[in-house]
C-alpha cells in the first residue's frame, strides 16, 4: 500500500471537522451572503461524477477540489458550470478507461487486450468514416437527437408526475377517501360520517381528515392571504412526516375547545418568522383567531401543493354546522392501509360501514357511497390523460426517428458494400466486420443520445414553463437518471437494431462476388425493398401524429370560439375574503358600497361589481332548490341543483351579460326589500318550459327545510360557469345584500388596459381597510386562457412533434427517392438516349416515390382511426375521426411528399445521357 | 532498485508538486503547471496521472479536512516520496548527459 493516511487514521477529527464545515456552509447558504455559493455544479455532471469516480475519500476529494475550483470561477457562473461539466466528462472517461485497463491487466488473459485494442481501433475508424461524410452524419445525429431528446423530455414529465412515488413513507399504502352522492358525483366527506368510519374501520392503521382552508394572516405589516389546511391531529403520522422543529399535533389538539395550534411549512417559517427557533410558541393571527405555532415541517414537505400553515381541528370541532351529518363541508379522508391489505378489501369494509350508516340515518345517508383511490393517482388525475397522449405521441416520434436512422444506415451500408467486400477479401473476418459496423452504429447512437440529452433539457424547461397552472408535482419533474437511462436505452436500441441490418448484409456477402460486382454500385434489391417498406411505415407514423395535432388544433380553435355569454376583454378580477367576527353582514354590504363608489370614480374604470364565483372559474356554491308549482320528486337525489351566485348591483352590466326578460338587480334590492332572484335561460327552460318564469318563486335548500321563497324578476343569457368545455349549469343569481357571503371576486370593467388599474383598485380597498387581503388578481382574458392551458400545451407539443415527424418523413422520402435516382442514373441515361421525354422520366420517378407515400398514408389513416379513442377525452367540439381534419392532414402530407419526390425527380431529368454512359 | 522511469508529464507533475511545497493540493498543482509550464491540463488527466504516480510509489497523500467552500468534502495533500525525488534526479541526469556537448548546436538563433 502506498499513500500514508487513509480514512482510518483520520477518523474522529476528520468527521467532526467535516460536520462542522457542513454546518458552516449550511449557515452560509441560509444567510445568502456567501459569494462562492452562487455557482452550483450542473446536476448531470454531478450525477456522472458520482458514478465514475473511485469510492471513498479519493472520489470525495476530487469532487471537493472541483467544487472549490468551480466556486473560485464565480465571475461567470455559466462559464464555470461549463468548465465543471467538461472536467466531469474528462474524469469519467479517464477513470472508466483506467478501470478497464486495470481489469484487463488483472484478468491476465490474452484475448481481452486484443479485444479492447480492436474496439479502440473500430472506434477510431468509425469517427474517421463519419467525419468523411459530414452531411450524412449531421442528418443522422439530428434525427437521433430530436427523437431521443423529445422522448426523454416527455418521459421525464411522465416519470416525475405519474411514475415516481410520492415523497412519503410507503406511499402506496396512502388511500384517499371521498363520498359519492346517489347521482354518482364526487362529494366531500361529512364530518360525522368520518368520525363513524374512524371508530369502526379496521383496514387502516389510521384515518385522518382534512380540508383546504385559506387564511387571512393579520397582525403583520400588511394583511396577507396564506394557503392553509385544517387537518386532524394524526394527519402527519399517517403521512409518516415529523416536524423538523417543535412538536407534532396530538390528540388533545383536536378536542373541542382546545387551544388553536398550527404547524408551519419550512418556507413560511423562514419567510414570515425569520427562520428563528424561537418562533415555536409564537402566535399567528389567522382569520382573526390566534394560533400558537407548535412546530415547523421539514424542508421540502409538500402535500398535494404548497401549503403555508396546517392547523389542528380543535377550534372547528365544535362547529354546529360541521356536526350536521348532511353537510359535506369540503373534508377528505386519508388513510394508511394496514400492511398486506388490498385497497379493495378496505373499500369493501368502508362500504359496509357506509351502508349501515345509510340505514341508521336514512334522511342524510341513504344512497351515499364511498370512493377509495390511491393518493398518488388521485393527485395526478387532472393531467394523466394529457401526459399519456403526449407519451404515446413521443413514442411515435421516437419510432419515426429510428426508422429514419435505419434507412440512412441501410443506404450507407449498401453504398459501402464494396469497401466491406474489399476488407473481407483481404482477410477481415465476418465477425470482425460485423463488430466494426456495430461499433459504428453504437457510436452514432451514443452521440445522438448525448446531443439528445441537451435537446431534452431545453425541451423540458419549455414544457415546465408552459404547463397549465396547478399541474401537480411539477417540482418533481427534472431530467433525472432514469430519464437518461431511458434515452440511452432508446439510443442503444436504435444502434443495435439498425446496426444489425448492414451488419447482417455485410456478413452475408461473399468477398469476391462483391469486389467484382460492387463497383457497378448496385445495392441489393433486398435492401431497397426494406428501405421502401420502412419509408411506408414512417409516412404512416407521421400521419398518425399529424392527425392528433390536427384534432387538438381544431379543439383549441373551437374552445376559443365558444360563446362565453359575457365580454371577457377589459375586465380586471381579484379575490377578497372577509374573515373574522368584525365583518358582520351589514358591514360587508356597506364596505362594498363604499369600495365600488371609489373604484368607479377612478379614471379608466367604466363599472365595478362583485360576485361569489367568477364565470369559467367554477361555481363555489351548488345547492338543491325547490321551484314553486313543480312536483317535488320522491327521491331526493332527483331534486334539481343550481349554482347559487350572489352578485352586487351592476354585476350583469359590468360583465356585459345579456338580459333576456324582466329586470336586473338595482341598489334597491337591499337586505330588507323583497326577496328576488335572476335566473339563467337554462334554468328557465328546465323548470318552467313553455311558461313565463317571471313572477314564479323558488327556494334554496331541501323541500322540508324552512327557507326563503324568492321571486324570479329577470332572466339572463347563459354564461359558461365551469370552464369553456362544460355545459352551463342551472344558475340562480341572488342580490348580495340578501345573501352576503364572505368570499367574493371583484370585477372591474375598464376603458384602458385592465392590468394597469390593479394598483389603483387595490389602493382603493386598502384605504378603507388595510387588513383585507386582495389576492388572485387576474384579467378575465387570463382566466380564460388558464382554463384551456391543458389543451394549449397538448396542441403545442403535438404540433412540434408533428412538424418534426413531417420533416423527418419528407427528408427520408427525399433520401430514398434520391438514392434510387442515383442508382438508376445509368438506366435513366439510356432511356433518355433512346428518346424518352424528360417529363416521362419525371413522372416515372415521382410516381415511384409517391406510391410509397400513398400507401403509408392509407395505413396511417387506418392507424389514426384505430387509435382515435385514446385522444377522445382531450377533444372538444370535434370527433376523434373528424373527416375534415383527416382530409386536411392527408392533403398536407401528400403535398410535402410530392415536393420531396419532385426534387430528385427533376434532377433525374437533368441526367446527361453521354455522361451517364461514360461513367460506366 | 533502479529509479523508476518517468514520462515527460510525470516529471512535470512531480516537479509541480515539489514547487507548491509540502502538502500540495491538486488544484494548486494544476495552477502551477499552467503558470510555469504553460500546460493546461484536464482534471481527468491530472487525477489519473497522480494516481499512477502513487501506484509507482513516487507520490503519497494524506487526508486534510474540507472547508465550507467545498461543502466540507475532504482534501488530499500530496507529497513527493524519496523514491519520487530519486526518479526525478535520475531523469535530470539522463537529460543533462544527453544535452552535454550540444549547446553550440542548440543555442538560440541570433536575430
Amino acid at each position: 500500500m502506498s499513500g500514508v493516511g487513509r480514512d482510518e487514521n483520520t477518523g474522529p477529527t476528520k468527521n467532526a471537522k467535516t460536520a462542522k464545515n457542513a454546518e458552516n456552509s449550511r449557515l452560509c447558504a441560509l444567510s445568502g451572503l456567501c459569494v462562492h455559493r452562487r455557482a452550483a455544479p450542473p446536476r448531470l455532471a454531478r450525477w456522472l461524477l458520482e458514478r465514475a469516480l473511485p469510492p471513498g475519500v479519493r472520489g470525495d476529494a476530487i469532487r471537493g477540489d472541483l467544487l472549490e475550483e468551480l466556486r473560485a470561477r464565480s465571475r461567470s457562473a455559466a462559464r464555470a458550470r461549463s468548465w465543471y461539466a467538461r472536467q466531469a466528462l474528462s474524469l469519467s472517461v479517464r477513470y472508466a478507461w483506467d478501470r478497464a485497463r486495470r481489469r484487463t491487466q488483472s484478468d491476465n488473459t490474452k484475448r481481452s487486450p486484443m479485444f479492447l485494442e480492436s474496439i479502440w481501433q473500430d472506434l477510431r475508424y468509425a469517427v474517421r468514416s463519419y467525419a468523411k461524410a459530414p452531411t450524412f452524419t449531421i442528418i443522422m445525429l439530428t434525427t437521433l437527437a430530436l427523437g431521443i431528446g423529445a422522448s426523454t423530455a416527455i418521459f421525464s414529465m411522465v416519470d416525475g408526475i405519474l411514475l415516481r412515488p410520492l415523497p412519503f413513507a410507503d406511499p402506496d399504502r396512502l388511500i384517499w377517501v371521498n363520498e359519492v352522492n346517489p347521482k354518482g358525483n364526487t362529494m366531500s366527506v361529512s364530518w360525522p360520517n368520518f368520525l363513524d368510519w374512524r371508530a369502526r374501520v379496521h383496514a387502516f392503521d389510521g384515518l385522518a381528515a382534512g380540508r383546504t382552508n385559506p387564511f387571512t394572516l393579520t397582525g403583520r405589516d400588511q394583511a396577507r392571504r396564506v394557503d392553509g389546511r385544517r387537518v386532524t391531529a394524526n394527519f402527519f403520522d399517517i403521512l409518516g412526516v415529523r416536524p423538523s422543529l417543535g412538536r407534532n399535533f396530538t390528540q388533545a389538539d383536536d378536542r373541542i375547545g382546545a387551544e388553536p395550534v398550527a404547524l408551519v411549512s419550512d418556507a413560511f417559517w423562514r419567510r414570515e418568522l425569520s427562520g428563528d427557533r424561537a418562533a415555536i410558541g409564537q402566535r399567528l393571527i389567522l382569520d382573526a383567531r390566534a394560533f400558537t405555532v407548535v412546530g415547523v415541517l421539514p424542508i421540502g414537505f409538500r402535500y398535494v401543493r404548497d401549503t403555508d400553515v396546517f392547523v389542528a381541528m380543535g377550534p372547528f370541532a365544535g362547529d354546529p354546522m360541521l356536526l350536521e351529518r348532511g353537510n359535506h363541508a369540503g373534508y377528505f379522508a386519508l388513510g394508511r392501509l394496514k400492511r398486506g391489505l388490498t385497497i379493495e378489501a378496505a373499500a369493501r369494509e368502508l362500504e359496509a360501514i357506509e351502508n349501515d350508516l345509510g340505514l341508521q340515518y336514512p334522511q342524510t345517508n341513504s344512497g351515499i357511497a364511498v370512493h377509495l383511490e390511491r393518493l398518488s393517482s388521485r393527485i395526478v388525475n387532472t393531467v394523466r390523460q394529457t401526459l399519456l397522449v403526449l407519451f404515446g405521441a413521443v413514442g411515435f416520434l421516437l419510432l419515426i426517428a429510428c426508422v429514419n436512422v435505419a434507412n440512412l444506415l441501410i443506404a450507407r451500408g449498401a453504398a459501402r458494400q464494396h469497401e466491406l467486400a474489399v476488407r473481407a477479401a483481404l482477410g477481415g473476418g465476418r465477425l470482425r466486420i460485423a463488430s466494426q459496423l456495430l461499433v459504428e452504429s453504437s457510436l452514432a447512437s451514443a452521440a445522438g443520445g448525448l446531443v439528445g440529452v441537451g435537446v431534452a433539457a431545453a425541451l423540458l424547461r419549455t414544457l415546465v414553463a408552459m404547463a397549465p397552472e396547478g399541474t401537480p408535482r411539477l417540482d418533481d419533474v427534472r431530467l433525472d437518471p432514469s430519464a437518461l437511462l431511458f434515452a440511452f436505452a432508446a439510443a442503444a436500441a436504435c444502434g443495435i437494431i439498425f446496426g444489425a441490418f448492414p451488419a447482417m448484409q455485410a456478413s452475408g456477402v461473399s468477398g469476391q462476388h462483391v469486389v467484382v460486382r460492387g463497383r457497378s454500385g448496385g445495392a441489393s434489391a433486398r435492401s431497397h425493398r426494406l428501405r421502401r417498406g420502412l419509408m411506408v411505415a414512417e409516412v404512416a407514423l407521421a400521419l398518425v401524429l399529424l392527425t392528433g395535432a390536427g384534432l387538438m388544433i381544431r379543439t383549441v380553435l373551437q374552445l376559443t370560439h365558444v360563446d362565453t355569454g359575457f365580454r371577457a376583454d377589459h375586465l380586471l378580477t381579484m379575490q377578497v375574503s372577509f374573515r373574522g367576527e368584525r365583518w358582520t353582514d351589514a358591514k360587508r354590504v356597506a364596505f362594498l358600497d363604499e369600495v365600488f363608489a371609489r373604484v368607479r370614480a377612478l379614471p379608466g374604470v367604466a363599472n365595478a361589481a362583485a360576485v361569489l364565483s367568477l364565470p369559467i372559474d367554477g361555481s363555489q356554491w351548488n345547492s338543491v332548490f325547490v321551484a314553486e308549482g313543480q312536483p317535488v320528486p320522491e327521491r331526493r337525489e332527483l331534486l334539481p341543483s343550481a349554482a347559487m351566485t350572489p352578485v352586487t348591483a351592476g354585476y350583469f352590466e359590468t360583465m356585459g351579460m345579456r338580459l333576456v326578460r324582466g329586470r336586473l338587480f338595482t341598489v334597491a334590492d337591499g337586505a330588507q326589500s323583497s326577496r328576488v332572484v335572476v335566473i339563467n335561460e337554462m334554468l328557465a327552460r328546465r323548470m318552467w318550459p313553455g311558461e313565463d318564469p317571471l313572477g314564479k318563486r323558488l327556494k334554496q335548500g331541501w323541500p322540508e327545510t324552512p327557507g326563503t321563497w324568492r321571486e324570479v324578476v329577470g332572466i339572463v343569457a347563459d354564461v359558461k360557469v365551469d370552464g369553456l368545455s362544460e355545459l352551463t349549469p342551472l344558475q340562480v343569481y341572488i342580490p348580495f345584500p340578501q345573501s352576503p357571503t364572505s368570499d367574493l371576486a371583484f370585477v372591474v370593467r375598464t376603458d384602458v388596459d385592465p392590468a394597469s388599474l390593479q394598483p389603483a383598485v387595490e389602493a382603493a380597498v386598502h384605504v378603507l381597510d388595510r387588513d383585507l387581503p386582495v389576492f388572485s388578481v387576474r384579467t378575465m382574458d387570463r382566466v380564460l386562457e388558464a382554463s384551456i392551458a391543458r389543451e394549449r400545451m397538448a396542441v403545442l407539443v403535438l404540433m412540434v412533434f408533428a412538424i418534426v415527424a413531417l420533416t423527418l418523413a419528407s427528408v427520408g422520402l427525399y433520401g430514398v427517392v434520391a438514392h434510387g435516382v442515383t442508382e438508376r442514373t445509368h438506366e435513366i441515361g439510356v432511356r433518355i438516349a433512346l428518346g424518352a421525354e424528360r417529363r416521362h422520366v419525371l413522372g416515372l420517378v415521382v410516381r415511384q416515390g409517391l406510391s410509397m407515400a400513398v400507401l403509408g398514408t392509407a395505413i396511417g389513416v387506418a392507424g389514426a382511426i384505430t387509435l382515435s379513442r385514446w385522444i377522445e377525452g382531450l377533444l372538444f367540439g370535434v370527433t376523434a375521426t373528424d373527416p375534415a381534419t383527416i382530409v386536411a392532414v392527408v392533403a398536407m402530407l401528400l403535398t410535402v411528399a410530392l415536393v420531396a419526390c419532385y426534387v430528385p425527380a427533376w434532377r433525374a431529368t437533368r441526367v446527361d445521357p453521354t455522361q451517364a454512359l461514360r461513367a460506366e | 532498485m533502479p529509479p523508476a522511469y518517468l514520462g515527460e508529464f510525470e516529471q512535470l507533475l512531480l516537479l509541480a508538486v515539489l514547487r507548491v511545497g509540502s502538502d500540495a493540493f491538486a488544484p494548486d498543482v494544476a495552477r502551477e503547471l499552467e503558470a510555469r509550464a504553460g500546460r493546461s491540463v484536464s482534471r481527468g488527466h491530472l487525477y489519473t496521472s497522480l494516481d499512477r504516480l502513487e501506484d509507482k510509489g513516487l507520490l503519497r497523500w494524506k487526508v486534510a479536512a474540507g472547508t465550507a467552500v467545498r461543502d466540507g468534502l475532504p482534501r488530499r495533500a500530496y507529497t513527493v516520496t524519496p523514491a519520487g525525488v530519486a526518479a526525478l534526479r535520475a531523469s535530470r541526469d539522463v537529460l543533462q548527459r544527453m544535452w552535454h556537448g550540444l549547446d553550440g548546436l542548440l543555442k538560440e538563433p541570433s536575430r
